[in-house]
């Protein structure tokens, strides 16, 4: 459960400009709980994956982002918690990609941003699951999909690059449009359409198969 | 024989490949479950007196919430703003954005509405992977042989035909979709085996196939030009015709500023999930923050028959260790692919493959037996031995669990040079509203798809299955609302289904202080929040 029974030293720490205290196991998510701090509503899954708990993050004098639920109290640090990620403005639906050969021409079209990139390290340093954002939107712009799809992986959709950079390039957008096209024109398993076909051939519905 | 062990007398004790000496002879399912499953701990149930399934057992948490006041009344919806949509769906996890994804290919408007985020969910946390009988030894028999035997034979067959005949296209509509699956070196979709399946059928993408789902679908729905998607607004009440008999509608209410809003529709789905933040028992969770039952509330006070209301699926290997992830879930793939359960004298107890409910049953007799480890933070748990397996298959961890690698390397724990500490969690809700194939509950123009959905896990369900129901029937669900019949005439929105509720209670003496649904759990302290309810006279 999440209750906690008071136990060590409290740490003090500011959440959306409210002075609060906080046991030192908790994370920002449950200090913020703990006090009552309004405004909290981005939180979901408690375990990094959902990606909504976006915060800016001050420590003396470096700032950060990262994710609420993955960080635990310190003393003396800043928190605000951020709204949540504008809408994306790429717009692209799947099905009127037809055609493999012209999806360079297509990437460009919809992410025309992706190669102006600057290298100016936002994103990375932004990304709190350590993803290589720049070296991946490069591989996008290359036209390597695959590859660049593979490096966002891990990627939890918190868009803290997205808001991180300079040049409106949407990373994490790009990083699962490599992901959906790859599998969209290349995955292909021959078990899967294997048994299709049988269905195809001789549907359930056709007599057999009824409990 | 108690010999218990504190968590660092057990690691110093414990070694890598040692022999876990053979199985102990298995107790009888059904008397290992009746003394150890939590669902059949003594004063956890309760008989329901109003509403359509009264007379019949309820877990208690539940029972005090679908015999609970509304949140509004009439006299709220004055001046309301009211929108109009052909389909609402409510709920934004994988059921949610399938129906949504499917209504809107029949054409109808959608409106899609979530409490959170449009994917906090959790279809997101979701690791072990989705079943489709695909493999050249496996058939739909079998896995509905197998959905059947591992629900002790309370699903209905209507409708878990209906899931297993999904499998392939479900697959195949999900790479359309942009989703990535496992492969082996001939190109072909990797399978697992999970406890409870007699053929290796579980399709995945490492142990992440829920994020790998959800943030396609999520781009999915968010790109799709019939839907439109309000995120931070919970449902408050569904709304019924003069006659309180058919769901004509919802009440929204928005987190950020209070205000609410009445959705007109000809159809809701309901895709709220499950209710893991009620901690049934005092048991941690591993649901995400949303999961509060609100789904099956709503539905019960519009008068929608639920079933096995006195059943939850605690999953066996739930993280006790740290407190910040206590609950959080161990994939039961790392089970299928060979990791034992060890006691603290580093014994196997259990075919770790037996269903959810039974290796839970036997985790929990192990602890209250004394053979549990107990770690300083508290709590009590066994052995998951993740070092064994990467002992015998090197490397298998980082290839094929990123993410439980990723969780632990937060906590300084390297699970492949020590076991993890495991004991159940509460993850899963068997039943839920009845509903036939098309989704359809049982009260017109009310449909259910996902966890809050029931009938087809029976008593306990086989991993894998969630993942396919949400988007089997999620499709169904979105396709027969979009497509259910226009209704011409006054369409009448009213509470007059909340009204019938409060009689119903006040004739069975039952409290009218309590309200719900919920929405978040009251740890969350929502602050400024939520204050509509707080903010009114109490009746």
């Amino acid at each position: 459960m999440t209750e906690t029974t008071p136990s060590g030293p409290a740490v003090e720490l500011t959440i959306n400009g409210m002075a609060v205290r906080a046991e030192a196991h908790m994370t920002v998510v449950e200090a913020a709980w703990a006090n009552g701090v309004p405004r909290v509503t981005g939180v979901g899954c408690l375990e990094g994956v959902c990606g909504s708990c976006r915060i800016l993050l001050r420590r003396g004098k470096e700032v950060g982002v990262a994710l609420a639920c993955e960080t635990l109290v310190e003393p003396g640090i800043e928190v605000l918690f951020l709204p949540p990620p504008a809408a994306p403005r790429h717009q692209y639906e799947l099905a009127e990609l037809s055609d493999g050969w012209d999806i360079q021409a297509r990437f460009q079209e919809i992410f025309p941003e992706a190669a102006r990139c600057r290298h100016c390290h936002g994103c990375v340093s932004s990304c709190p699951k350590g993803i290589v954002v720049e070296e991946g939107v490069a591989l996008a712009v290359a036209g390597h999909f695959r590859e660049a799809g593979e490096a966002f992986f891990e990627c939890v959709m918190c868009e803290l690059c997205d808001t991180a950079c300079p040049e409106q390039i949407a990373p994490a957008h790009v990083g699962l449009f490599c992901r959906r096209i790859t599998a969209f024109f290349h995955l292909r398993p021959p078990n899967l359409i294997h048994r299709l076909e049988e269905i195809r051939q001789d549907p359930p519905g056709g007599g057999k198969e009824k409990p | 024989m108690t010999c218990s062990l504190s968590y660092q007398e057990a690691l110093a004790a414990y070694r890598a490949g040692a022999d876990p000496g053979p199985l102990p002879e298995p107790m009888d399912p059904d008397r290992l479950l009746s003394a150890y499953h939590p669902d059949y701990l003594p004063g956890s149930m309760t008989t329901l007196a109003v509403g359509p399934n009264a007379g019949e057992q309820c877990q208690r948490e539940l029972a005090e919430l679908l015999q609970a006041e509304a949140c509004i009344d009439e006299v709220d919806l004055a001046g309301v703003p009211v929108a109009d949509t052909d389909v609402l769906v409510i709920g934004g996890g994988g059921a949610g954005c399938a129906a949504a994804l499917a209504a809107a290919e029949k054409g109808a408007r959608v409106l899609l509405a979530t409490k959170l985020r449009l994917g906090d969910s959790n279809t997101v946390m979701a690791e072990g992977g989705i079943q489709a009988a695909i493999e050249p030894g496996d058939s739909a028999q079998k896995h509905m042989q197998d959905t059947l035997r591992a629900g002790h034979h309370a699903g209905d067959p209507a409708l878990v035909a209906a899931l297993v005949g999904d499998g392939p296209d479900v697959i195949r509509w999900l790479i359309r979709q942009g989703m990535q699956f496992d492969q082996t070196s001939t190109g072909d979709l990797h399978t697992r085996p999970a406890g409870g399946t007699s053929a290796p059928r579980v399709v995945h993408c490492r142990d992440y196939t829920g994020l790998e789902m959800m943030r396609v679908l999520r781009e999915s729905v968010i790109q799709h030009r019939g839907i439109e998607v309000w995120e931070q607004h919970s449902a408050v009440e569904l709304l019924s015709n003069e006659s309180g008999q058919k769901c004509v509608g919802a009440v929204l209410a928005c987190r950020t500023d209070q205000s609410l809003r009445i959705v007109r529709t000809r159809s809701v789905i309901l895709a709220t999930g499950g209710l893991g933040r009620l901690h049934l028992n005092g048991f941690p969770t591993s649901n995400h923050l949303g999961a509060t039952g609100d789904g099956l509330v709503l539905a019960y006070r519009l008068g929608a028959k639920l079933s096995e209301l006195d059943s939850f699926q605690y999953h066996p290997t739930g993280l006790v260790n740290p407190p910040l992830l206590s609950g959080k879930l161990v994939t039961e793939g790392i089970r299928a692919a060979g990791a034992l359960l060890l006691n603290a004298q580093g014994k196997r107890f259990i075919d770790e493959l037996q269903p959810r409910d039974i290796v839970s049953a036997a985790i929990i007799r192990e602890c209250r037996e004394g053979r549990g480890i107990h770690p300083s933070s508290g709590g009590v748990g066994v052995w998951l031995d993740t070092a064994g397996l990467e002992r015998s298959q090197p490397g298998l961890l980082e290839r094929q669990f990123p993410k439980l690698l990723a969780r632990t390397r937060i906590a300084g724990i390297d699970p492949r040079k020590e076991p993890i500490l495991v004991y159940p969690t509460l993850h899963y809700q068997n039943g839920g509203a009845v509903i036939d194939v098309d989704g359809a509950t049982t009260v017109p123009g009310l449909y259910a798809a996902g966890e809050v959905a029931g009938g087809i896990h029976g008593r306990n369900r086989i991993m894998g299955n969630a993942l396919l129901e949400i988007i089997g029937f999620g499709r169904r669900a979105g396709a027969a609302a979009a497509l259910s019949g226009h209704d011409r005439g006054p369409k009448k929105i009213t509470l007059e289904h909340v009204n019938r509720a409060r009689r119903a209670l006040a004739l069975a003496g039952l409290p009218l202080a309590r309200r719900a649904p919920l929405m978040l759990p009251a740890y969350t302290a929502p602050g400024k929040d939520l204050t509509f309810t707080a903010n009114r006279a109490k009746p």
